[in-house]
């Protein structure tokens, strides 16, 4: 008998209010069809609301809402609402928001309906949530599969277009196929530690931990949970999907799955890895070290020679894979107890952070570019968007520039905060340092290119004129704020403040 | 006048121009000429009213300015002067309102864009001489790159693309690889005090002595990011190309300021942090720099090419500059800062001549040229003028750094000095031949052949090149004026390698 007390409704609050907004949104389409308008300004103002409430109930400790407040528990520990939860649900109802901004404009053109985008993106994205705060494997993973079954479906959306298709099925197959190595590791680890609460795996695990020898069983469950995870944040050489299933999505869809998945993907490896594995992280460091290194390096050398902007952007977003795990590997290298722990993971977090709002705004510029039928994604639409309309080209620069780390913007500050965090722990992790900022420099390539494009070729003959509908507007100047002012004294404080009392969780529970 | 922050608003000031500008309509291009010109005078009258109270005979900064920024890792708003930025930041002022006057007429197409590019540029360009908080100035550094990108690549020339990218990727490869150089140095100072505080602060990390392998590596971390955008040979092969491409005025500032902010970090940074690297590397940087001297001046001689003839001048001129900086002794630093200004100031006139007569022609190809003092003797004068003081005649500017730094380079070791007097009669030769083919002869026929377009320099390049003259032979005549404003940094920095003595520390 599961008790339903103040904990638990407050706890369950923000991803509950999210499968509610969804079906709300299905609901209203069916009352009054075709009303996108609406729909839109419905699904992004709950959105909002929900993140008001979320901040509310926090508990985000450093912004002083409500004071000190520890966190809540659901279902006997199973699932936690502490400041992780917090920062990793604000986060993806940004992602949420801006994505749920951006689509209905790209999507009504081509005839496919937006209540049905808006509904599976919602649910995604409660999946995504209970990840952030599940202390339980098996909620774990049925949260993991809210997350992806939603995906697979949004990334088929345009289900007569080809490469969609192709694209979806990709998905679909490395996706199950990831999902159950994934299972298959944490049915061993359950095996080892009898118990499938985070907090007792952790503890039960304890003793072997000390020991010279893991136990082989053990090992190989890391292996798979490992090789699980870096299937879903598209870790090199995991990552063969991610091109297609980018390039043949919807660009809002897109811009989503470069983002939403990622984040949630990463949220599973902070409560596994990190919480209920960390002492194991001996064991698992070398792996991520040698993943994010080949991670940033080949997805920046393949982005090298995209003319498609989608897929050089999907090939980018492996390559900042790499470095968000840099984050990880410096948690991972860095003495138990040390400074440069909790460094690592606040990294990690602050990058993600960055790496959503200017991810989501350079898909949101492709996809407003898009917003006619039959205009590609291909480098030469962009071909004298400096002239055509100065907004977009504006914009574009500003979330490519942040993207290749130039200063002050929030791709930089994200940048700067992983170096710094890695120079903390020395030894090895200088080398990956300068890796980073060498495949920083080579992301400049790319990146300027479209700029070259935008602002230095002359408009095809008889270009259309872009039209930017009012919600992606809006999208684009949330996007826009959040890449440009974060360096503002106050602020970047702030964000620093919440990733770090985020991060010290986990910290104090390992 | 000191309660007003001053530095703040001469950094920020163009950065207001430019906001403005973005809000007038596209068509009223003369009022966006206006708002930019305004903003820049502007900019430049208060860095001259920075000279009112600055105390030349105060050690240390002035016109300080201390705000937290990132309190977590000790990271803070922090700006302040000193001679030698007080001069930087003044000729950085100069050029911006010359090189936007000069922008006028050359540049029709998207005047708006190309206005705020520029006054973003000077932004940059200034925070990099008054920041004192690491962190900051590497914002200000990075600033300096996208308009300049902008610059090169939309109004540049033909192949501007290809020199844009090439400019881009060089100055990236050393400035990201200085961050790394920054956080390591922030990271081991706060290692070693336990406390974030004053980690990325210039005046506390001077005086902390990092261990020797650290500063080597932080050295050679700054060092690429600096000697890169001097250029020193070996790394100076983006800046014909970017010299070539880039509109006039464009060149104007690559030449006059943004070389300088390779210089003046050198002498900022890279020697007082790390003496000790500094001292051990001298020897080979010496020796680059006169290759660079000699080097620049030999594939000077043989450029058909106008601009690029200029653009390799700049890398001999340079080349005394880090000459002058590395052989450690006060004649030697004084030539290198008075090198910078006249060599920013000189360049830039030579680089406006240029644009005078490319504007005209269409060519800048010195064997089409010829005979031109009889149809424009006003320009041949001007030019002539700027030609002999960019190879150093008594009197006029380029002569007293160079000779300084050949006055330290013999203290140093005399055959350095043989060297580099010798690289100054080859710049003699590439400077007066050129001079010769372009002014005078017969009119060519190519010059014939444009007929009355050819007529002399307008009322508007006079204005753009008038104060360049001035300034040449003031500081030709009374160099005091700038090396009394450099005597403070230049102890300091002398105080730094000198080994005997140690400021402060631990």
């Amino acid at each position: 008998m599961i008790m339903f007390d103040e904990a638990t409704i407050l706890s369950l609050a923000p991803p509950s209010l999210v499968v509610l907004l969804a079906l709300g949104l299905i609901i209203f389409d069916m009352a009054r069809p075709g009303r996108h308008g609406a729909l839109t300004v419905l699904g992004s103002l709950g959105l909002a609301a929900i993140m008001a409430v979320t901040l509310v109930i926090g508990p985000v400790n450093v912004i002083g809402i409500i004071q000190d407040r520890a966190g809540y528990e659901a279902f006997d520990g199973a699932y936690v609402r502490d400041a992780l939860t917090a920062f990793l649900d604000l986060l993806l109802l940004g992602v949420a928001l801006l994505t749920i901004l951006v689509g209905p404009d790209y999507l009504r053109p081509r005839g496919l309906p937006a209540a049905e985008f808006a509904a599976m993106l919602l649910f995604a994205i409660s999946g995504a949530m209970l990840i952030a705060g599940a202390r339980d494997l098996i909620l774990l993973f049925l949260a993991l599969e809210l997350l992806v079954l939603p995906g697979y479906l949004l990334a088929g959306y345009a289900k007569r277009d080809g490469l969609a298709t192709e694209g979806a099925i990709k998905y679909f197959l490395l996706g199950s196929f990831s999902s159950a190595i994934f299972l298959f590791g944490l049915v061993l680890v359950f095996g080892f530690a009898g118990t499938t609460r985070i907090p007792d795996v952790a503890q039960s695990l304890l003793g072997t931990a000390g020991l010279a020898a893991v136990p082989a069983g053990l090992l190989m469950g890391l292996a798979l949970l490992t090789t699980g995870a870096a299937f879903k944040i598209a870790a090199v050489p995991f990552h063969y999907w991610t091109p297609d299933a980018y390039q043949g999505s919807p660009t809002p869809v897109t811009g989503y799955l470069s983002v939403g998945p990622k984040v949630a993907a990463f949220a599973l490896i902070l409560r596994l890895f990190v919480e209920a594995l960390g002492d194991f992280k001996a064991d698992w460091t070398p792996f991520v070290v040698v993943l994010a290194v080949l991670t940033m390096s080949l997805g920046n050398l393949v982005a090298l020679t995209q003319d498609n902007v989608k897929r050089m952007l999907a090939y980018s977003s492996i390559a900042h894979t790499g470095y968000i795990m840099v984050g990880l590997a410096v948690f991972g290298a860095a003495a138990i107890g040390s400074v440069a722990e909790q460094a690592g993971l606040e990294a990690l977090l602050f990058y993600a952070f960055a790496y959503a709002g200017m991810n989501l705004g350079a898909f949101a510029v492709v996809a407003a570019l898009q917003r006619r039928p039959g205009v590609t994604s291909q480098i030469s639409s962009f071909a004298g968007l400096g002239r055509r309309s100065p907004l977009l080209a504006v914009l574009m620069t500003l979330f490519l520039l942040s993207l290749l780390g130039i200063p002050p913007l929030a791709g930089f500050l994200a940048k700067w905060y992983v170096i710094q965090a890695a120079l903390q722990v020395g030894g090895w992790l200088n080398v990956v340092a300068v890796i980073t900022v060498v495949n920083a420099m080579v992301g400049a390539f790319y990146y300027l290119r479209v700029a070259v494009y935008i602002w230095m070729r002359e408009p095809v003959e008889g270009a259309p004129p872009v039209e930017v509908g009012a919600a992606t507007r809006v999208g684009l100047v949330l996007a826009a704020v959040v890449t440009l002012f974060i360096w503002l004294p106050g602020v970047s404080a702030t964000f620093f403040a919440i990733a770090a009392e985020a991060a010290s969780v986990l910290i104090a529970g390992s | 006048m000191n309660d007003l922050p001053w530095l703040t608003i001469v950094t920020f000031l163009p950065l207001l121009g430019a906001i403005l500008i973005a809000f007038i309509p596209r068509p009223q291009v003369r009022l966006v000429r206006g708002v930019a010109l305004g903003t820049a005078l502007l900019t430049f009258i208060v860095s001259l009213l920075l000279l009112l109270e600055f105390d030349i005979n105060a050690t240390g900064f002035q016109y300080r300015e201390e705000v937290d920024w990132i309190p977590a890792f000790g990271i803070q708003y922090k700006l302040g002067i000193d001679g030698m930025s007080l001069a930087l930041v003044v000729l950085t002022t100069t050029l911006t309102w010359i090189s936007i006057l000069a922008s006028f007429a050359p540049i029709r197409d998207r005047v708006k864009e190309y206005m705020i590019s520029f006054l973003l540029l000077e932004v940059g360009m200034i925070g990099v001489f008054v920041a004192l908080d690491l962190f900051l100035f590497y914002i200000f550094w990075e600033l300096v790159l996208v308009p300049m990108y902008l610059i090169i690549g939309v109004w540049g020339g033909a192949n501007r693309i290809y020199a844009t990218i090439k400019f881009v990727l060089y100055t990236l490869v050393g400035s990201l690889l200085m961050l790394v150089a920054i956080l390591g140095m922030a990271f081991t100072y706060q290692a070693a005090t336990g406390s974030w505080v004053g980690s990325f602060d210039y005046e506390t990390l001077r005086g902390f002595g990092f261990d020797p392998t650290l500063q080597m590596l932080a050295f050679i971390g700054f060092f690429l990011a600096f000697a890169i955008k001097v250029p020193m040979f070996p790394f100076h092969t983006w800046l014909p190309d970017a010299h070539v491409e880039a509109p006039t005025a464009g060149s104007v500032i690559l030449a006059g300021v943004l070389l300088k902010l390779g210089g003046y970090g050198l002498i900022r940074f890279n020697v007082p942090l790390f003496p000790d690297a500094a001292q051990a590397v001298a020897p080979l940087i010496i020796v680059l720099s006169l290759i660079g001297i000699v080097y620049g001046a030999i594939v000077a001689l043989v450029q058909p090419d106008l601009k690029k003839l200029v653009a390799y001048s700049s890398v001999s001129h340079m080349g005394f500059v880090t000459l002058g900086i590395f052989i450690f002794t006060e004649q030697g630093l004084q030539g290198a800062l008075l090198q910078m200004i006249a060599h920013g100031i000189i360049t830039g006139a030579l680089f406006l001549l240029v644009g005078v007569i490319y504007e005209r022609t269409h060519d800048r190809t010195i064997a089409k040229m010829g005979g031109l003092a009889a149809v424009m003797p006003v320009y041949a004068a001007v030019f002539g003028y700027f030609v002999l003081a960019s190879l150093a005649l008594p009197g006029l500017a380029g002569f007293v750094g160079e000779f300084l730094v050949l006055v330290g380079a013999f203290e140093y070791w005399p055959p350095v000095a043989a060297i580099a007097a010798l690289a100054m009669m080859l710049g003699a030769a590439y400077l007066l031949w050129m001079y010769q083919r372009v002014i005078f002869g017969e009119v060519s026929d190519f010059l014939r052949g444009l007929g009355h377009h050819l007529r002399d320099m307008d009322r508007t390049e006079a204005l753009t090149l008038a104060p360049l003259v001035v300034m040449t032979l003031a500081f030709g005549l009374f160099p005091g004026l700038l090396l009394n404003l450099f005597t403070l940094p230049v102890n300091d920095f002398l105080a730094s390698v000198g080994g005997g003595i140690v400021i402060g520390g631990r």
